[in-house]
């Protein structure tokens, strides 16, 4: 049997590290498949780096954290440096390319090291909101844990009220996914 | 009369703290009594959301002393109330559920635990053992379940009513920050579809009168001679280890043949159980033992691993509280005894495997 895929997402307040690991949770989920999801919680994240930790396995997940991660996706200066801790030569380390200063920082262990324009292409092809959907998508594609059509299905289950509203958000959403995937694909 | 919380059986996927609500829905707790505290805030967030749907009530309280004296006052008064804390909660509802041991009050607390020694940290951690189960000014009569999964939490909210209601001691259910915080998936269901019987809960004051009299009820908490709470208290330990082999549950495997077994409780048995399957896969002869029930403690059953074994590994997120429990049950045995003691942090299968196979 495979051992679980380990996930670390890290980031600023508000870059949505968290709700990109629930929803690729909930979606491994939806596929009948044990998923484990867990957000730091210290008094830290009152301005500190959120962290978020997800595995998806075939079987009940052990432990809910883990010391080193199949891939580490960092989204800020401070989460490279808080994220290096679970790096080792099996992991992919996945940061944005428009983050400075971190170039002493990046865990040179890693087994692949991707730089990826996501804050860029949020900002200049689709739309900042969707930032974390695109890294949702650069997860997808580096793990392979859910298929991009049921990462779809788990977005639509999270904001199809909004998509109701707004059908424009969906196609938005749906092309930021894809976006993410590709940005991977090029990296690698 | 509103509609049952849950119909038939369905897979979901939630936090901890979500699954103990919906646990006590399904329990059909009356009320429960609060004050918030992380990890176990959001166990009074999704009651408060879904018991008024179901007629059920909930009132925050000042502080957890009063929170667990409400409790107990709900009790009394008929209702099936519980609680729920963590942390300097734990330490605060301490005095109530020593009454509650004295007046063998039917109640229940659910233990988000936290780290510690500490009244600020909110961080995961096993170090609520000791004061779980032997809290209080007293001697720990009471029945603490530490669950490892979803799934048991939600079995074992809905058991500990049972428990607390049958047994009349206080009843634990101990899981932590991680279990708390984290999301994965469980069944949940109505017990009753499932065959399994609710305790009702009757009202200890304030009953009607029979016949035109009413006969007046004494729950006591006082006693003013030394002789007469020997008296009483033996009365209750005779009760309690009465009653303790029918409570006590624990798992195992592969002890038979193992020369090291892995003794672990709550959420670290994942892992252990996760390295013992590793370990038993490389041919190596490890073997798994968890006491779900802290209290009373299945020490007998320990014993007869410790007699057949020749290492037990005491693994939990504390410096020893679980085991300082085990060493008690095993008092006599020769067995050798190690340790993988780590509070504040988790801890992985690979760690418990690369400790067992620095003991082979």
């Amino acid at each position: 049997m495979a051992k679980a895929i380990k996930i670390a997402l890290a980031g600023e307040g508000g870059q949505g590290v968290q709700s990109v690991a629930q929803i690729i949770a909930e979606a491994a989920n939806e596929e009948g498949r044990e998923a484990l999801y867990i957000p730091n919680f210290g008094v830290e994240q009152r301005g500190g780096v959120s962290v978020a930790f997800l595995q998806i396995g075939e079987e009940q997940i052990g432990s809910p954290k883990f010391q080193t991660a199949d891939i580490v996706v960092a989204l800020s200066d401070r989460a490279v440096r808080r994220t290096r801790q679970y790096v080792d030569g099996n992991t992919t380390f996945v940061y944005d390319s428009s983050i400075e200063g971190v170039e002493k920082d990046i865990p040179q262990n890693a087994g692949r090291i991707l730089a990826i324009p996501a804050v860029e292409t949020s900002r200049t092809e689709l739309h900042p909101r969707v930032f974390n959907i695109i890294i949702m998508g650069a997860v997808i594609k580096a793990t392979n844990v859910v298929s991009e059509d049921q990462a779809r299905a788990a977005i639509e289950k999270k904001l199809g009220y909004k998509f109701e509203q707004n059908p424009k958000l969906r196609e938005l959403n749906f092309k930021a996914i894809t976006r993410g995937m590709e940005l991977v694909e090029k990296a690698q | 009369m509103s509609e049952k919380p849950i119909q038939g059986e369905k897979r979901v996927f939630m936090t901890g703290n979500e699954v103990v609500a919906w646990a006590a829905l399904a329990a059909k707790a009356d009320i429960m009594y609060g004050y918030p505290i992380t990890p176990q805030n959001e166990i009074m967030h999704y009651w408060t959301r879904m018991a008024p749907k179901f007629g059920r009530k909930f009132l925050q309280t000042e502080d957890e002393l009063s929170a667990g004296f409400t409790t107990l006052g709900g009790v009394l008064s008929g209702r099936k109330a519980f609680t729920a804390t963590a942390g300097p909660g734990n330490t605060l509802m301490q005095e109530p559920l020593s009454m509650a041991e004295m007046m063998r009050i039917p109640s229940v607390v659910v233990i988000q635990q936290r780290g510690g020694p500490s009244t600020a940290t909110v961080i995961y951690s096993q170090q609520e053992v000791t004061m779980t189960t032997f809290g209080g000014n007293g001697e720990g009569f009471r029945i603490v379940y530490s669950t490892s999964s979803h799934q048991e939490l939600f079995d074992y909210t809905i058991k500990a009513f049972n428990t607390a209601w049958k047994y009349r001691f206080p009843t634990f259910v101990l899981a932590d920050g991680y279990q708390a915080k984290m999301r994965e998936s469980l069944s949940i269901y109505d017990p009753e579809e499932k065959g399994i019987e609710l305790v009702k809960p009757e009202a200890a004051i304030g009953k009607p009168a029979v016949d035109g009299k009413k006969e007046p009820v004494h729950v006591r908490n006082t006693y003013n001679t030394e002789e007469e709470l020997l008296a009483v208290l033996t009365g209750y330990m005779e009760d309690y280890q009465k009653c303790a082999p029918e409570i006590i549950e624990y798992q195992e495997f592969d002890c038979d043949d193992a020369d090291v077994v892995v003794v672990s409780h709550g959420v670290v048995s994942r892992a252990a159980k996760g390295a013992v399957q590793e370990l038993r896969k490389e041919g190596l002869k490890a073997g798994f033992f968890r006491p779900v029930t802290l209290r009373p403690f299945p020490a007998d059953q320990l014993r007869s691993v410790a007699d057949k074994t020749k290492t037990l590994l005491f693994v939990e997120s504390a410096f020893g509280q679980m085991a300082k429990l085990a060493k008690e049950g095993i008092f006599g045995s020769t067995v050798n005894v190690d340790t993988l003691f780590k509070p504040g942090v988790g801890i992985t299968s690979e760690e418990i495997v690369a400790k067992v196979k620095g003991l082979l």
